[in-house]
């Protein structure tokens, strides 16, 4: 046994090789956020103001909310298309219970049921059915769409109800109302994945289905909570899109499944699955929203913007197919 | 412990006129089985002679069209691997133990983690700091070396690898442990490793059963092995007086039916 053990012990391997890369992305992506700053800092005229610093954390909640969703999904080693959707859905949904006289409570309410038993029916085509996350998210995508302009009936839905509309555009402490909800999700989201066991089944089913199933994990109420969490938040966000603008847009949205993706990819989240954090998903939030922005203030087309978000994606994912080939290749 | 020792106990496991067919495709026909505590036997026949789907029924992966099973004597079913596993069978999968990008810790408790005491464990919180301390208490206990208990599997050889799904079983206090193919992927080093590991499960009373087609191995390792053939157990030979040509001969239908064992 000593003699096997030494042996084994003297097996060149690379401790903690996974861990490091993780350290050197986070660090990456905080380096490219600060020389970002930097820039647009010495070259964008009102880049570094007060006034600009609260628009960003308003713009970057509503999208950071659908990405967290998408954080959880993507570490299961799925994808949800269906958020932007979802959250044009859920802010049509919520703009005509309110035109038609309905307390906030009750349509805040009703929609967040409503975007769970979307999230819950992805859930269960995948799981259940088996089908691929990407064909059935796609789907959803294509059918809620549809629903959001006939409901709406192509048109913007004006509502009255100042008090929902206010607490959209409020601050508590100097700080965005919309931000402090972004930041409750991201610290609870956090909490869920990095400290419970619930959270570490969904790395263990993103990690190797087979398995965590045989280690007796439900690996089908994983991917259920997932999607589910994922339908929830798309949800909350289109509540807060809506409210933002007072009034619901059926075009709310389009797209923004791009900027979910994009923010948990950069901030490394692998599509592999059992990679992807909090943290770094609220760093890719802010390195598009900061990107997004500069671009903007620097006059440039926002299609520019829109353009390097997905020409980033594309090298991140990537970098992540060259890293997950090396480690299997070790 | 030696087969002979066995034979007058109740065996551990035993299957009884276990038939499984997949279509027209008769995979197993009538096959009794048995593993006694704490020995190793080895389960050999060519491919498609019914070692996986026999392994499978015992682990609860296949449920069989006739036959029973006894788990110490009192009848079992399982529909499921879990059901199998909650009775004290586990199945040390060399890919499909475990999950490579989480750590040691966190696969040795697997589906089983602690919960913090508490207020926190009811909100379940996982005890991080509880866990890592059993697991490096326990593959220490068990000899395996690694060089931090922190470490995810997949930076892992293939070999520790292997170790720790069935340190992993062991230390959940496993009747019985069934590998496939333990050794299939893996050195000189490694294999002297993981046969080493069997013997340790052993000495801690835990039946092993493995399938491999490495008779050298299979000889030098078991204490008992059950020879298949187109989905008949044709034979069991005692590795001390048996031959590797007897055992050939079995497996390729040479010899119609032999027993050295039991």
């Amino acid at each position: 046994m000593t003699a096997a053990a030494s042996a084994m012990a003297a097996q060149p391997n690379k401790p903690l090789a996974g861990t490091r890369w993780d350290l050197v992305m986070r660090l990456g992506l905080l380096g490219i956020i600060a020389i970002l700053v930097l820039i647009f800092s010495a070259t964008a005229t009102g880049f570094l103001t007060l006034q600009n610093l609260d628009n960003n954390a308003r713009q970057m909640a509503v999208v950071g909310i659908l990405a967290v969703g998408e954080t959880f999904v993507i570490i299961t080693a799925g994808i949800d298309l269906s958020v932007g959707s979802l959250l044009g859905f859920g802010g049509i949904l919520v703009a005509l219970s309110l035109a038609h006289a309905l307390p906030i409570w009750l349509a805040v309410v009703g929609v967040v049921v409503i975007a769970i038993a979307v999230g819950l029916l992805n859930g269960t085509l995948i799981s259940t059915a088996a089908l691929p996350p990407f064909i059935v998210t796609l789907g959803m995508l294509g059918i809620l769409r549809g629903l959001t302009q006939i409901f709406g009936n192509g048109q913007q839905v004006g509502y009255d109800a100042p008090r929902f509309t206010s607490f959209a555009d409020g601050n508590t402490l100097g700080i965005p109302n919309l931000f402090w909800i972004f930041a409750l999700v991201c610290v609870l989201a956090g909490i869920f994945l990095h400290y419970t066991r619930r959270g570490r089944y969904v790395y263990a089913t993103g990690s190797n289905k087979e398995s965590a199933r045989r280690a007796g994990i439900n690996v089908n109420a994983t991917t259920l909570t997932v999607y589910a969490v994922s339908g929830l938040l798309a949800g909350v966000a289109g509540i807060l899109l809506t409210a933002r603008q007072a009034q619901g847009d059926p075009n709310a949205g389009t797209g923004y499944e791009l900027d979910a993706i994009a923010a948990a990819v950069l901030g490394g989240a692998s599509l592999f699955g059992a990679r992807g954090s909090i943290v770094g998903t609220f760093l890719g939030v802010t390195l598009v929203q900061i990107m997004t922005n500069g671009l903007n203030l620097l006059n440039f087309d926002p299609q520019v913007a829109r353009m390097l978000e997905g020409a980033l994606l594309i090298v991140f994912v990537y970098m992540d197919h060259w890293r997950s080939r090396k480690l299997a290749a070790a | 412990m030696l087969a002979a020792q066995a034979i007058d106990k109740t065996p551990v496991i035993e299957a009884r006129g276990i038939s499984k067919r997949f279509g027209n495709v008769v995979a197993l026909e009538a096959v009794d089985f048995e593993a006694y505590a704490g020995e190793i036997v080895a389960l050999i026949g060519d491919n498609g002679a019914g070692k996986s789907t026999l392994i499978k029924i015992i682990s609860g992966a296949l449920t069989p069209d006739s036959g029973t099973l006894a788990m110490q004597g009192s009848p079992a079913s399982f529909t499921t691997p879990r059901d199998a596993r909650d009775a004290g069978i586990e199945t040390a999968y060399q890919d499909l133990a475990l999950a490579p990008d989480l750590d040691i810790a966190a696969n040795l408790f697997l589906g089983r983690e602690l919960v913090r005491p508490g207020l926190l464990g009811k909100l379940d919180f996982y005890d991080r700091k509880a866990m890592r301390k059993r697991t490096e208490e326990h593959l220490r206990g068990f000899g395996i070396k690694v060089d931090s208990i922190d470490q995810r599997v997949d930076t892992l050889s293939g070999g520790q690898r292997q170790s720790i799904a069935v340190a992993r079983t062991v230390f959940w206090g496993s009747a019985a442990i069934i590998m496939d193919e333990p050794t299939a992927a893996l050195g000189v080093a490694q294999t002297a490793l993981v046969l080493e590991l069997m013997r340790k499960v052993r000495a801690a009373g835990t039946t092993v059963i493995f399938i491999s087609h490495n008779l050298p191995q299979v000889f030098e390792a078991s204490d008992r092995i059950v020879v298949m053939r187109h989905g008949h157990r044709v034979g069991t030979l005692d590795p001390r007086t048996a031959t590797m040509e007897q055992a050939v001969s079995l497996m390729t239908g040479a010899t119609a039916f032999a027993t050295t064992a039991n």
